[in-house]
């Protein structure tokens, strides 16, 4: 892996070692003496890709004790040369957001609340629910008598948020359920 | 030797990676804000805000100009805000990058003698603290050779840091050829101020303080040219000036 | 993107159009201003001047909706004062094929057309063959009927007049921009043209791309740096997603999802795989089949055997003409056909149509599951302002969802650059991965069907899907493996292997694929090739900054789609200083050419246009369900009374929805609703804003709906800077700050003002006090081919609000 930390410090005198290390993952500690109050001195470096527009901008995502605590542009990535606009500024901020929802969360008939539930409830109950729908309304056969294996009732929206595995993953999932009604942010 | 910023407004986009980038390297919590007509949002500086992208939209005969100022200190070469400090240490000046900090002890100083002696209207007070706040350069990530976070986060080049000289270099360049479809280009106060601005337009159009403002003080002093009060020869008399909005 | 965003700073003019890129793709504008400052020509045609605008050469105001009218006036002027690309377009181009007699032009509609069933029969529109299958052509372009010709008719109409006229754009203007842009017909000069949603969420949308097409096709836009058709995609993996086909009507790497009348493989196959007689045209879709049962291995593994027609029978089958996109799913579900579902990363309550529809319809699902990182307009839609909380009977399953910087895996950018991102750190609380999710619901629901049988159960359980969710291994599935020893071209393969590329992937069942556009992108020789970060380039390729080595681009690591379009007949750079690929008599240079086979003239030598059946650039395409030409037609609510171009008020195939009271549209020019609206992204919120709404300084930047409106109109209204307003349109209402601003001017339309707002979609209730859905203004239309709604252009009225209750 080769990185050379294009547009770090471009100007700021030759011979300046630079914060970026090369290597993924690594400690930054060891390579550098600090002065005190850096806050990202210490920190692992971890390249990340900002999740909104399509211009695809690498980013750096700074951790110390299992926390993200900054996040900037890679100055690798050729098309951004390590910027970010404002939204893709506010990673860190959306990232540790108290807002962030944490736990599953149910929300029963009838109900203004939501509850939390655990984790195997939630699954357990989904997969029943759509076994159930499934078994109930699954076309064999259309109005003309020819073999459809559909699943009409049942829809799935999403997502351009996930991951290329991710969506592989939930293509073959939705197929192999016979979903039809399927359709994500390509439309909007 | 000092570090000096060029901020060429002409290629910048608006885009406020500098301002929100600036505000989450910080850790500055978020500020209540209204939707008043303007793009420009929070309406000024403030002490959760050091860097705000002012807008400015003109009509020049038939077309329009929408004029985009990413404002912050100036890191003044003579500071002028620093003279009208009492503190000995509560303004320090970095030797080593030029950078104009505030310490703590600004909480001792009077806040409106420290505002009305900046000719750019920089200096706001954080009302938990009381102390007064602005622009560190990023001084921090500056000492460990990494880029401040407005400059950083610019991917269109609008913002280019490094050392004075380099800097003014690029300036000159970079005004010759601005200079080219924009006769009334000009960089403003080079002489004075470690973040040079850029601008291909009459500074007024994009920000009233976009150049120096001496009016206050020199009203007090009529004999006084603008290089002196920059040069902060002249007592802190600018009247406190209401938020510019755009 | 035919080419990818480093290349846009080649370009010697660059036409931003249906695009906000400086907004919307903030970082895309690093190459805009870079070409700029080389000299490029910028032009940004919009209906607001906006920030692209304001770092453009220019700007040229243009009414919502009328961009057909535009560009095929630039069609018209480059046909008129041969500004075209001479050898490119007769050479590379279809402009010498012959089209059929039946092809006819009449009213606004082109033949074949079935006013009952509003569609097209399209074999009216077929190039003439000779008895040996190929495509008659004349080179010399005399033949009335060849292409070239058909276009200059079509396009006769488009007269600066009357393109003026419709458009509201200064016939100054109109050539002002066509000069620009048409100086790029030369083999030494480049354009590129940059478009978004601003062209497809339109009734005409697709046409709107073609139309881009036949220009940049014109003009030899494309294969060459700096050129090609720029679509900059909306959303963050939105490339990958729709290679992965998300979508109801595709399955993986852009095949046609199977339909009741292929009954089996074969029919199937038959159907989908395109031949051409011409023995110079490589038909690249013709290796379909290659691909299907490939992706049949991939999903079905050691179950997908020759014998069992590789378990095809067991997908789902759409009937033929069924539309389950989202526009029909919400109007089945507001008519109670619809049950339960799945949500991810989605907010349809606030990012959908005529929002107030699309609200009232979750309320008759029995069940909904939702993935998400925060709460939204969707996931609380149950206790939305005005809704009874007690009245809505569905159950939810809200999942909290790992954050990007939480999980790794690839995504895929505009320029289809595969990237690999890293895993920070663990999902904070209890949050998993979207992967994580489908895999353990569907170990469960695997469970249950073999324990207790039930509806075709072996369509789910001889399904291979990954007992854990492991995005390496993902990755792996998604290039392909050989499933069993092979010897091709002379070398051996193992069973396990990964398939080198995709020319390797084969017909038999010898390989898997989840999608072979990505296959390729991990070999055995050089494993993750998305994890890429070499920045080393060749000089060759360092003059076009192609970076070639730095991630992995689908397909085959092509950097320039139809670069071999971007040489002559023998292999020679169109320009030299900017070459994309070269011939150096034994091989290709630069980029990954488009097929590696020596340049056209040569012996062995193909066409360029390798995907299209002939071999040839598309100015006329057959294929459309809305014509082989675009066509101007009125968005589905206009102004006008008429359309000045024909008879035809809207495009005649648009697709409509009529299930609910709030699928209505006004009549044309209707006196209660006189403004044009069209509805944007922001630079500083996310698409519905809301994860962004959570953003430190982003809220603060953009705190509230707005309404962007003109002096002009706001002074008829008499509505100040700041005063609240209301928008009212026959769906719906919304309030929202009026943003009075210069940068929007009235449009002279057929001789009478016209006033145009603008308004984000962002604002959604969850936030207090920040306002609500612009989208319960929007209509439930969209285009033919794609059914992607008409979010850019309705009608409206603005007025002061008399209460304030939404801000």
């Amino acid at each position: 892996m080769s990185v050379s930390r294009r547009g770090f410090i471009k100007l700021l005198g030759a011979g300046t070692a630079c914060l970026g290390l090369s290597k993924l993952g690594v400690d930054l500690a060891p390579a550098q003496a600090y002065a005190a109050g850096m806050k990202i001195e210490g920190a692992r470096e971890v390249i990340s890709i900002c999740p909104f527009c399509s211009c695809g901008c690498n980013t750096l995502v700074h951790v110390k004790d299992g926390r993200i605590i900054n996040v900037e542009g890679d100055p690798d990535y050729p098309i951004s040369a390590g910027g970010l606009c404002a939204k893709g500024a506010a990673l860190k901020s959306l990232h540790t957001s108290s807002e962030r929802l944490t736990r599953p969360l149910y929300r029963a008939p009838g109900s203004a609340k939501w509850v939390e539930k655990d984790w195997n409830w939630m699954l357990d109950t989904i997969a029943r629910k759509v076994k159930d729908q499934r078994d109930k309304d699954f076309t064999l056969k259309n109005a003309d008598g020819v073999e459809v294996n559909r699943l009409e009732s049942v829809f799935s929206l999403g997502s351009s948020q996930m991951s290329n595995e991710e969506c592989a993953v939930a293509h073959q999932s939705l197929r192999s359920l016979g979903i039809v009604h399927m359709d994500h942010q390509a439309r909007v | 030797m000092p570090k000096a910023i060029l901020i060429d407004t002409t290629r910048c986009t608006a885009c406020r990676g500098c301002q929100v980038g600036c505000k989450e390297w910080k850790n500055y919590p978020a500020v209540a804000t209204k939707q008043r007509g303007t793009h420009q949002n929070p309406p000024d500086l403030g002490p959760y805000n050091v860097k705000l992208v002012r807008f400015s939209e003109h009509q020049d005969g038939d077309s329009v100009k929408w004029l985009f100022f990413p404002d912050a200190c100036r890191h003044c070469l003579e500071v002028p805000c620093k003279s009208g400090a009492e503190l000995e240490d509560s303004i320090i000046v970095d030797k080593e990058t030029g950078a104009v900090i505030y310490t703590e002890k600004t909480a001792k100083e009077n806040f409106e003698t420290i505002k009305s002696s900046c000719p750019y209207d920089i200096p706001r007070l954080d009302p938990k603290t009381r102390r007064i706040v602005k622009c560190d350069m990023c001084i921090d990530r500056v000492k460990k050779n990494l880029l401040p976070m407005c400059v950083k986060s610019c991917a269109m080049g609008a913002m280019t840091f490094g050392e004075r000289s380099d800097i003014l270099k690029i300036a000159a360049e970079r005004l010759v050829a601005v200079q080219k479809e924009n006769p009334k280009a000009q960089l403003c106060d080079m002489e004075n101020v470690n973040v040079i601005y850029l601008v291909a337009e009459a500074p007024s159009k994009y920000h009233k303080f976009a150049v120096a403002d001496a009016s206050d003080a020199m009203k007090g002093d009529p004999g006084m040219t603008r290089q002196q009060m920059l040069a902060g020869k002249f007592a802190p008399l600018r009247k406190l000036a209401g938020p510019a909005q755009g | 993107m035919t080419n990818h965003y480093t290349d846009i700073g080649n370009a010697d003019a660059i036409l931003i159009i249906g695009s906000n890129a400086a907004e919307h793709h903030p970082i895309s504008f690093r190459w805009v201003l870079k070409a700029k400052e080389k000299g490029a020509t910028v032009i940004h045609v919009d209906p607001k001047f906006s920030r692209t605008s304001a770092r453009s050469s220019y700007h040229v105001p243009l009414r919502s909706g009328t961009d057909i009218a535009f560009m095929g006036g630039m069609c018209k002027y480059i046909l008129d004062n041969k500004k075209y690309f001479a050898e490119y377009v007769n050479e590379y181009t279809n402009a010498s094929f012959l089209v059929g007699e039946k092809y006819s032009f009449k009213d606004g509609l082109f033949s074949g057309f079935d006013p009952a069933k509003k569609k097209y029969d399209k074999s009216q529109w077929a190039f003439e063959k000779d008895e040996k299958g190929l495509v008659k052509r004349d080179k010399t372009f005399q033949h009335p009927r060849c292409v070239i010709n058909v276009l200059k008719k079509h396009y006769e109409r488009y007269n600066l007049d009357l393109v003026s006229q419709v458009t509201g754009v200064s016939k100054e203007n109109l050539v002002k921009v066509y000069e620009s842009f048409a100086a790029t017909g030369r083999p030494d000069k480049a354009g590129t043209i940059m478009y978004a949603l601003g062209w497809t969420q339109h009734t005409v949308g697709v046409q709107n791309i073609r139309l881009a097409g036949i220009v940049q096709l014109l003009l030899g836009n494309f294969g060459v740096a700096g050129g090609g058709i720029n679509a900059l995609r909306g959303e963050p993996n939105v490339q990958g997603s729709t290679d992965h086909a998300l979508l109801y009507g595709y399955i993986p790497g852009y095949h046609n999802a199977p339909y009741a009348n292929w009954k089996t493989l074969e029919e199937y196959q038959k159907g989908n795989t395109p031949k051409t007689a011409d023995p110079m045209s490589v038909n690249w879709w013709g290796n379909r089949p290659k691909y299907i049962v490939s992706l049949l291995k991939g999903w079905f593994g050691e179950n997908a055997t020759k014998d069992n027609d590789f378990c095809y029978g067991l997908l789902p089958k759409l009937d033929v003409g069924m539309d389950c996109s989202h526009l029909f799913l919400f109007d089945r579900m507001y008519q109670g056909r619809i049950k339960g579902g799945f949500i991810f990363g989605h907010n349809p309550c606030q990012s959908f149509p005529n929002s107030n529809k699309v609200r009232k319809a979750f309320d008759k699902l029995d069940w909904l599951v939702v993935g998400e990182v925060f709460h939204n307009e969707t996931t609380d839609n149950f206790r939305r302002p005005g809704a009874d909380p007690r009245k809505c009977k569905t159950e939810v399953f809200l999942l909290p969802s790992a954050y990007r910087a939480e999980k790794e895996g690839t995504i895929s950018n505009s320029g289809r650059w595969h990237m690999w991102h890293y895993k920070a750190i663990e999902p904070i609380g209890q949050c998993k991965s979207m992967g994580w999710m489908f895999v353990e619901i569907m170990k469960r629901v695997r469970a249950l069907y073999a324990k207790e049988g039930g509806a075709l159960p072996e369509a789910i359980l001889k399904h291979d899907i990954p007992s854990e969710f492991n995005a390496e291994e993902m990755n792996r599935r998604i290039n392909g493996y050989f499933t069993r020893d092979v010897e091709i071209g002379g070398k051996q393969y193992k069973k396990g292997q990964l398939v080198p590329g995709f020319p390797l992937l084969q017909a038999d069942g010898s390989t898997s694929s989840l999608c072979w556009v990505y296959c390729g992108g991990y070999t055995e020789a050089e494993g993750n090739l998305s994890k890429r970060r070499d920045l080393t380039q060749t000089p060759m390729q360092a003059k076009i900054g192609l970076y070639p080595k730095f991630a992995w681009a689908w397909p085959m690591n092509r950097r320039v789609l139809y670069n071999r379009a971007s040489v002559d007949k023998n292999g020679k750079p169109y320009n030299p200083a900017k070459a994309v690929i070269e011939w150096d008599g034994k091989a290709w240079q630069g980029d990954v050419p488009d097929g590696g086979q020596p340049p056209m003239a040569q012996k062995g030598g193909v066409y360029p246009f390798i995907m299209t059946t002939d071999g040839h650039g598309q100015l006329y395409g057959p294929g459309r369900e809305d014509g082989p030409l675009p066509e101007h037609y009125e968005p589905a609510e206009t102004p006008l009374a008429q359309n000045p171009f024909s008879p035809q008020m809207n495009n005649p195939c648009m697709k409509k929805v009529s299930g609910s009271e709030y699928d209505v549209l006004c009549k044309p020019a209707d006196p209660r609703f006189p403004i044009v609206l069209t509805t944007y992204s922001m630079t500083e919120h996310w698409c519905s804003g809301s994860e962004t709404r959570n953003g430190n300084g982003l809220l603060e930047a953009e705190p509230q709906q707005y309404i962007e409106m003109s002096p002009q109109l706001a002074a008829e209204r008499g509505i100040k800077n700041g005063d609240v307003v209301e928008v009212e349109s026959l769906r719906g209402k919304v309030q929202a700050v009026a943003m009075v601003t210069i940068r929007i001017k009235p449009f002279q339309v057929m001789g009478k003002t016209v006033h145009l707002v603008g308004m984000p979609f962002a604002f959604g209730w969850t936030k207090p006090k920040c306002g609500d859905a612009t989208n319960r203004l929007t209509t439930s239309v969209g285009d033919p081919n794609t059914t992607i709604p008409e979010y850019k252009a309705c009608m409206v009225n603005v007025r002061k609000a008399t209460k304030v209750t939404e801000l």
